[in-house]
Formats: structure tokens, C-alpha cells, sequence
């Protein structure tokens, strides 16, 4: 049984996803964070079902790569059935969705979720009446609490089985617009040259509302007469209702969604909500900022106070560990350095890594499940504007403090080539919660909490004369920020709890065995005199940075991960104490520099697949030459003060 | 010949008695008359039920900082000051 999970932005898909398949799929109150798909094998009631999260998309008209592919996936795919997520809060926006899946020729079912939301809200939905006037089968869920996900997966079998009858509606236009539809859809079946596989009014709708990708798929199989049909029949559109031949469809579909939304809603007395009052104060013109600042500078101070408290006392318990190793065995054999060094490698990721990681992603998750990071982006457009993007650029950059990776992805809800060529790079520069674990770990820990904020404010500084002299490299109109600001809602600690999970397993996974090996292999070379010859090799650069040659094998391993540097660092310095070999100037360098160059492995692999490889080669060169000159600057001001 | 989503006919019009949505002071309901430019953000617009013919409440904007916040049958969307600009409507 092969489902797909489709749904607006928001609608909580990849909340009932992870219900079901464990923690696979990124959620938050963002729009725009599943950007690929996740797909899982799953077992509800004892069935098993393929289940596949989509990203969240409007409707089936593409206007950004994030929406293009879901269409193209979904009329591909080959699915048994669409569960189509609804937020009942706002079903009278979620509904042109739906109307447009039924168009698809493949069976929906609605899982109209956040009910409890809308009850608070005072909306009160009839649903049977919604399922009897759209002939689909709606259940009610509550995704974030585990409630109706059972009965939905069963109805799912159901349906799929035939147990379930279903007798799916065609919802047509009103009548003028309808005959339009008709006579395209009439006109397809007679000069479509080939047997194409696509719904032919899905089709014949797509090709009325100017879709540049079908379009441009009859253009390519010499369907002239088909597009020229297709522009005399837009033109009687835009003669009946006075739109543009682009968005009348759309605007129709909208209008039978209210339509139907008024049929089947009454709206109670809604709570007067405290949350209208919030946001006067959150997303006002002034202290709207003096609250941004606050916010991030106690987030960053608990964080580090957090950290730093956890990496003092367990660092404490290692070195004691460590004094006992010198007992098994001398210090200048083969054993001890191997023992040492896997000693170190598990230190790094338990004393020196977790103590940041995790209340960093905690704090993060929750900013995110809030709703706050929309209203970053608010806040943030007009800045944005001043490097030559837009608000919407911001939802990745910020991602991008949790981890490069989906942030680089989610540049794809930017419908602007441009646009995601500059926000990618300004991403893969955000200080990502491996280099935050570098921040905190040396620069703060040794200089000072301040100086790691500094850090932050020296970066966003930075990307913002990168985009500003990006955007005159390329210079283009940028269409401009439609983006929605969804409402707060209360965290969940379930969803939290799985998301900072999520992260921290992938970092005990993949990560920290990466960083034991590394730790012994330095070692290895360490016990071989071999780390002396990369030193050698490194040198032009550690001595332009006034740094220690013996960390120059520590910032090769920083490609792989960026943590792993640090962890190299103590290893290569033969101390956890690298006040003791190092000047806060170095360590100020080290750190500056660690933070600007060359993103880690994953994120050049994922640049490459977003940009390809011309983009992602200049982003390597253009992080690592930013990276040498911050450095080889904060090296010579050291002279000088 | 000029259509009615024409440029120049939307300036001309602008002229007698319509303004664009940057010029709405904050809690008016206003009607859209026309939104010019690029099929991109009519598009985007329209997938949130934002077209000529909506009326829509303007919530927040803030005058040259930041973009315009409006709401439409309880959705909240930000427009940037870029497509708002495009926007023509008449005040209710």
C-alpha cells in the first residue's frame, strides 16, 4: 500500500508521519521544512504501509522547485491513496488543495488534524457534511497527542481494500467556467499527439492557468495546436471574471473552498486570543527588535552557562580517567597512545560536544515549534532587502544555525534561481550547531561569553556583505517575499523531545565513531611522527595565522566535521587545557577561523546537488579565502593591541 | 492594444483614484483591483486566496521598514514592500 502524505505548509504532515515512522522527517511551526521526501515503511494495526511525507505545498500550481516536484512525484508515483492533511484551523485555505487532489485520479482520504486547535479557536466543522459534499472520507486527528492516527491508518486499508466504499465527486466550476474547462479537456483527448498519462482535466485546468511546466511539456511534443487552444480559451477567462489568465483558476477554486468552508463551519465565539496582543509586541517595528536581541542573547547565555557548567565537571572525570591510563601503560608506547586517543575521542563527544549540542538543539526546537522563527523573518525583511534578498531568504539561513544541511535544502521554497544560488551559500556560512559547539567550547569557554556573541554578530556581519556582494555579482529583480506568518502554538514536548533526538542520534551515530576514529588515527600518526609532515605541508598557512604547526592536522579533519577540530585540537595540543598552549589570540583565530572555512563534507555534497558544481567549487574557494583573511586580520590586530 | 493587467494602465488608473497597498495605513479592509508584475507572485499570491477581487485587511505596516502584514479569512500573510508595491487596491 503505497501513501502519500500531502498537505498545505503547517498542516502537521510530518507530525503524523512521525507518529507512525518514528523520527524520520523534520517538523516545525515553519513553513517550508520537509523540502525532500521522507519515505517509510511502517506498521499501523499490524499492516504495513509505504508512506511518503511530502514537502508542504499551497497547491498543485508550481511556483517554487519544492512544489514542481511534488506535482511531478505525485502524478508519477504510482500511489493507492493521498491522505491529504488538513489544519482544521484553517480549513477554508486548505481546502483549494483539496479540491485540486481530486483532480489526480487517485483516491483521498482527509485527515483533518488540529481539531483541538480549532475548537479553541471556536470552529466547529461538520464532518460529515464536508465529507458528503466533497464525497471523501474525513477523520479527525489530533497528530501531536496520537489521537484518530489509528483510525486513520485503518481506513486507509479500508479503502484501499474496497472495504470502504468511496464514491469520489468531480467538484465543478461554476457553469461559465466549467464549459471552458471541458472544451479544453475536450480538445486534449482529440490532439494530444501521444498517450500522455496525466489526468486530462488535471491537465486541462493546469494548461488554463498558464502553468509554465505543462506548457512546456506539450510545447516539447510539438503540441502547437493544443497551446494555441489553450491561450484563446485563457482569454475567454479572463473575459468572464476579470482576472489575470494566471491566478483565475486558482482565485475560482478558492471561491468553491469558502463556498463549501461556509457550508460545513460555524464560528463560535473565539477566545479572545492573548496571542494578537503578542504579537503587537513581537513583530512591532521597535521592540520587536530590542525583544529579538534579547531573546537570542539569553538563548546563547543559557546555552553556554548550561555548557559550560556539564564540560568543566565531566572534562574533570576524564583527565582523572586519563592519569589512571599512564598505570596500564607507559607513556611512550604504542598502547598508550591508542588508549589515549580513544580515550579522547569519547571525551570529545561526551564532555566537549553533548554538554553544547543538546540544550543549544532544545532551545532551538522549541524557538522553531513556537512559531518564532517566521516572525524572525518578518522582522528580518527589510535587512534582508539590504543584501539584495528577501524575508523568505531567512528561513534557511536560519536553519542554518541547527544544521547546514536541511538549510541548504530549504532554499528551495524560493521560486527564484538567484535567490537560492546566494541564500545556499549565505546558509552553508551560517555557524551551524558543530561550529556553535566550537564557539562555545573554546571562545567562550576561555574568553568569555561575549566574545563568543561577538563571533555571532562579526558572522551575520559577514554574510551580509557576502550577499550584498553577491547580489551585485548577479544583479536581477528578486520577486519579492509572499510568505505566511502562522499562528504560535504551544510546544509540544513530545515533538521536541523527538526532534533534538533526531539530531543527537544522528551526532552519536555518524559522528561520534567519526570522531573516536579520527582521534585515534591522529594519534596513530601522532605515535609515527607522520601528523609532522601534514604539519609541515599546513605551515604557510598556520604561520600566516600565527597558530600552533601542531594544529594543522586538526583543521583537515574540521572538512569532515566541524567538531572534529576541536576534538583534534586537544589531541593535537596533548591537552584538554588549551589555555595552557595557547593564547586567547589563538584561540580566537583558531575559532574565526574554524567558523568561516570550507563547510563541512555533507553540506559541500549537498551544495553540489542543489547548485551543482561550479557553485559548490565557489563556495569551498570563497569560505576558505574569507576564512584565511578574517583570521590572518585577527592575527595581526593581536600585534597591534 | 492595452489589457486591463497592463503596466501602463495600471499607472494611469493609479493616477485617478487608487493606491497601492504600501499606502494603507494599518486595520483597513481594502479591495484588490489589480497586481502587476510577474506571473510569480500573482501566482503565489493566488495560492493563498489572494487575488484581484479579495478584500483583505492590512494589520501591520510600518512605514519604509519591513514588509506589510495582511490578513485573509484568518490567515496571516507577509507581503514584502518589492510585490505590495504591485498591488493596487481601493479602500472599503
Amino acid at each position: 500500500m503505497k501513501i502519500a502524505l500531502v498537505g498545505q505548509p503547517n498542516a502537521g504532515k510530518s507530525t503524523l508521519f512521525n507518529s507512525v515512522a518514528g523520527y524520520k522527517s523534520a517538523t516545525s511551526n515553519l513553513p517550508g521544512t520537509t523540502v525532500n521526501y521522507t519515505e517509510s515503511r511502517v506498521h499501523v494495526n499490524g499492516n504495513v504501509y509505504d508512506l511518503i511525507d511530502f514537502p508542504g505545498t499551497y497547491s498543485l500550481s508550481a511556483t517554487n522547485e519544492a512544489e514542481a516536484e511534488v506535482r511531478k512525484y505525485l502524478l508519477t508515483g504510482h500511489f493507492d491513496l493521498i491522505i491529504n492533511v488538513v489544519d482544521a484551523s484553517q480549513l477554508g485555505r486548505s481546502l483549494p488543495l483539496t479540491l485540486e487532489l481530486m483532480e489526480l485520479n487517485i483516491p483521498v482520504l482527509m485527515a483533518l488534524n488540529m481539531v483541538d486547535e480549532a475548537r479553541r479557536k471556536g470552529i466547529q466543522i461538520d464532518t460529515e457534511k464536508l465529507s458528503r459534499l466533497l464525497g471523501i472520507p474525513v477523520q479527525t486527528t489530533i497528530a501531536s497527542k496520537n489521537i484518530g492516527v489509528r483510525e486513520l491508518f485503518l481506513r486507509a486499508k479500508n479503502i484501499i481494500n474496497g472495504q470502504e466504499p468511496v464514491r469520489q465527486k468531480r467538484i465543478l466550476c461554476q457553469r461559465d467556467v466549467e464549459a471552458v474547462i471541458e472544451e479544453m479537456e475536450a480538445f486534449l483527448k482529440k490532439h494530444l499527439p501521444e498517450k500522455i498519462d496525466f489526468p486530462m482535466r488535471f491537465l486541462a485546468i493546469k494548461l488554463l492557468e498558464d502553468d509554465n511546466y505543462f506548457l512546456k511539456t506539450i510545447q516539447d511534443i510539438d503540441g502547437e495546436p493544443i497551446l494555441r487552444k489553450a491561450r484563446e480559451l485563457q482569454k475567454k477567462l479572463v473575459k468572464l471574471r476579470g482576472k489575470p489568465q494566471d491566478s483565475v483558476l486558482t482565485l475560482e477554486r478558492h471561491a468553491m473552498a469558502m463556498d463549501i468552508y461556509e457550508q460545513v463551519v460555524t464560528i463560535g465565539h473565539p477566545r479572545r486570543d492573548i496571542r494578537d496582543w503578542v504579537d503587537n509586541i513581537i513583530m512591532h517595528r521597535i521592540l520587536g527588535y530590542v525583544i529579538l536581541v534579547l531573546v537570542l542573547a539569553s538563548f546563547f547565555m543559557v546555552v553556554f552557562k548550561l555548557g559550560g557548567i556539564l564540560e568543566e565537571y565531566l572534562l574533570s572525570g576524564f583527565e582523572y580517567l586519563e592519569k589512571g591510563l599512564l598505570s596500564i601503560a607507559p607513556g611512550d608506547s604504542l598502547l598508550h597512545y591508542l588508549l589515549k586517543s580513544t580515550l579522547w575521542g569519547i571525551s570529545g563527544g561526551v564532555a566537549i560536544v553533548l554538554p553544547y549540542l543538546v540544550p543549544f538543539l532544545i532551545g532551538l526546537n522549541l524557538l522553531e515549534d513556537i512559531g518564532y522563527l517566521p516572525r524572525v523573518a518578518f522582522l528580518m525583511d527589510a535587512f534582508m532587502h539590504r543584501i539584495g534578498l528577501h524575508g523568505t531568504a531567512i528561513v534557511p539561513a536560519v536553519l542554518g544555525y541547527g544544521c547546514n544541511v536541511p538549510a541548504v535544502m530549504a532554499t528551495r521554497i524560493l521560486p527564484d534561481r538567484r535567490d537560492k544560488i546566494i541564500a545556499a551559500i549565505i546558509s552553508s556560512m551560517v555557524p551551524c550547531s558543530a561550529r556553535s559547539v566550537v564557539i562555545f567550547g573554546l571562545v567562550a569557554f576561555y574568553l568569555g561569553p561575549l566574545w563568543a556573541l561577538a563571533i555571532y554578530v562579526l558572522n551575520i556581519f559577514v554574510i551580509a556583505i557576502t550577499g550584498k556582494v553577491l547580489t551585485r555579482m548577479m544583479p536581477e529583480v528578486s520577486p519579492g517575499m509572499v510568505l505566511e506568518i502562522p499562528p504560535y502554538r504551544l510546544p509540544s514536548f513530545q515533538v521536541v523531545k523527538k526532534k533534538t533526538w533526531f539530531r543527537i542520534k544522528e551526532f552519536i551515530y555518524v559522528a561520534w565513531p567519526l570522531l573516536i576514529a579520527g582521534s585515534i588515527v591522529l594519534g596513530m600518526l601522532e605515535y609515527f611522527h607522520l601528523d609532522e609532515w601534514i604539519n609541515l605541508g599546513l605551515s604557510p598557512l598556520t604561520s600566516l595565522l600565527g597558530l600552533p604547526v601542531v594544529v594543522g592536522t586538526t583543521l583537515i579533519f574540521g572538512v569532515l566535521r566541524k567538531e572534529l577540530s576541536l576534538i583534534m585540537l586537544t589531541q593535537a595540543l596533548g591537552t584538554t587545557q588549551v589555555i595552557s598552549v595557547m593564547s586567547t589570540n589563538q584561540i580566537l583565530t583558531f575559532t574565526i577561523f574554524i567558523t568561516f572555512y570550507i563547510p563541512c563534507v555533507a553540506t559541500i555534497a549537498v551544495l553540489k546537488r542543489e547548485l551543482g558544481g561550479k557553485w559548490m567549487l565557489f563556495t569551498v574557494i570563497l569560505t576558505f579565502t574569507i576564512a584565511t583573511i578574517l583570521g590572518w586580520l585577527v592575527h595581526i590586530l593581536s600585534f597591534l593591541g | 492594444m492595452h489589457s486591463k493587467f497592463d503596466q501602463k494602465t495600471d499607472r494611469e488608473l493609479k493616477d485617478y483614484y487608487m493606491k497601492s497597498l504600501l499606502d494603507v495605513p494599518a486595520n483597513r479592509q481594502v479591495r484588490i483591483i489589480s497586481i502587476a508584475g510577474g506571473k510569480g507572485p500573482r501566482q503565489m499570491l493566488a495560492q493563498m486566496g489572494i487575488g484581484v477581487g479579495s478584500v483583505i485587511t492590512v494589520r501591520r505596516n510600518a512605514p519604509f521598514a519591513g514588509p506589510i502584514l495582511i490578513e485573509n479569512h484568518g490567515v496571516s500573510v507577509a507581503i514584502g514592500r518589492g510585490v505590495a508595491a504591485k498591488i493596487l487596491v481601493e479602500e472599503l
